[in-house]
């Protein structure tokens, strides 16, 4: 008997493979008696190619993809943890020194000491550096970097500066250090 | 750090593997198996003969490495190269067997077929690629992110994917298929104009 036919999201649903493995039987065996249900199927696998091409072809530096934690909340958080730590850390220093040496009776004194601001700034990379960390793209990703007058980054971490060349107009072998050239 | 330890940790099943380690093989399998059969299946392979050819793909990478002809493994891509070979044979001998006369009297006898290029065939052009990520532009940043993580060809499973970004398999999944509806419009749009 004919089971019902795909939908496109039914299609899309299996190539993520988010069906049960029940539903993706049936629907595998569906498309080996339904011709259209197949090319349907054919074309989702089809996008889902295409867009590991489209993943794969995003510039190095936009394929920088970040944990959840180091989203903007979690960075002012922390930065304000940060922040009163080290003001608690510099209140006890200074309560230290200040204590009398002989154990006498202190008097609270206050303490007009300002906490330390942490400077966690963030480093901002060279505007004209990218990365090409892909194997399977760092040649594409190398030469279209070099076309835009870009430092290419490699993963061993030196870098490749594009050279210019240019003509001085000078006689070859002016600059020579070897011997005199009359300019 | 999540991304080098997934990395490294890919070489180093790739590098187990090489020495014939079963298990890295078994892995390595496990996490690619999908994205070989998905790439069968856009070549127009029917699904039985996909599921198939995926592990006979398996098995030839597991052969060149037990003769020593595998002296680097770096997937998916090797896997999808091999299993492109082996679509292009499965289609040329179906068309010898359904095409009565001699071998010697098939096109490909006079303009043979360089199996290259279907293997390493390029799906987009560059403007479809521009338009694509224009698309992908507009899209929110948590989208994005979950889109590199599902497609930059690490295979993670989604399970991974939402651990990564805080969120639930089920949302990941839903966002996976908003940015595909985005970007098939993107694509056929440049394909209409």
């Amino acid at each position: 008997m004919l089971k019902p036919h795909l939908t496109r999201d039914s299609a899309e649903q299996y190539i993520l493979g988010a069906l049960a493995p029940e539903r993706a039987a049936a629907l595998e065996a569906h498309t080996l008696e339904c011709e259209p249900c197949a090319r349907l199927l054919q074309e989702e696998a089809l996008l889902s190619e295409q867009l590991h091409e489209v993943a794969q072809a995003l510039p190095g530096e936009e394929r920088v993809v970040r944990p959840a934690r180091w989203s903007a909340r979690y960075r002012a958080a922390g930065t304000a943890v940060a922040a009163i730590a080290a003001a608690a850390a510099l209140a006890l220093v200074v309560a230290r020194v200040q204590q009398p040496a002989r154990g006498g009776a202190s008097v609270p004194r206050v303490l007009d000491a300002q906490p330390p601001t942490v400077a966690l700034g963030e480093e901002e990379p060279p505007t004209n550096m990218v990365a090409c960390p892909d194997l399977a793209t760092q040649e594409a990703c190398t030469r279209k970097a070099a076309e835009r007058g870009l430092l290419v980054m490699n993963p061993w971490g030196t870098a490749e500066v594009p050279r210019y060349e240019a003509r001085t107009g000078l006689p070859e072998g002016a600059l020579s250090a070897r011997q005199p050239v009359s300019l | 750090m999540e991304e080098p330890a997934r990395a490294g940790d890919e070489e180093a099943l790739a590098r187990r593997a090489l020495t014939g380690d079963r298990a890295a093989w078994d892995a390595l399998v496990a996490r690619h198996h999908r994205r070989v059969v998905v790439s069968l299946l856009a070549r127009g392979v029917r699904v039985d003969r996909a599921h198939e050819l995926a592990q006979e793909t398996w098995a030839r990478l597991i052969q060149q490495q037990q003769r020593g002809l595998l002296t680097e493994l770096r997937l998916p891509n090797l896997a999808l190269t091999q299993a492109a070979f082996l679509a292009a044979d499965d289609a040329r001998r179906a068309r010898r067997e359904s095409i009565s006369g001699a071998v010697e009297e098939l096109p490909e006898r006079q303009h043979p077929v360089d199996p290259s290029v279907s293997a390493e065939r390029r799906l987009l052009s560059e403007e479809q690629l521009s338009r694509a990520h224009a698309a992908l532009a507009q899209v929110s940043p948590s989208a994005r992110s979950v889109f590199l993580l599902a497609c930059d060809g690490q295979e993670l499973p989604h399970a991974e994917v939402a651990a990564r970004v805080g969120l639930s398999v089920q949302r990941v999944r839903q966002i996976l298929c908003e940015v595909r509806k985005k970007l098939r419009t993107a694509l056929e749009e440049e394909t209409h104009a």
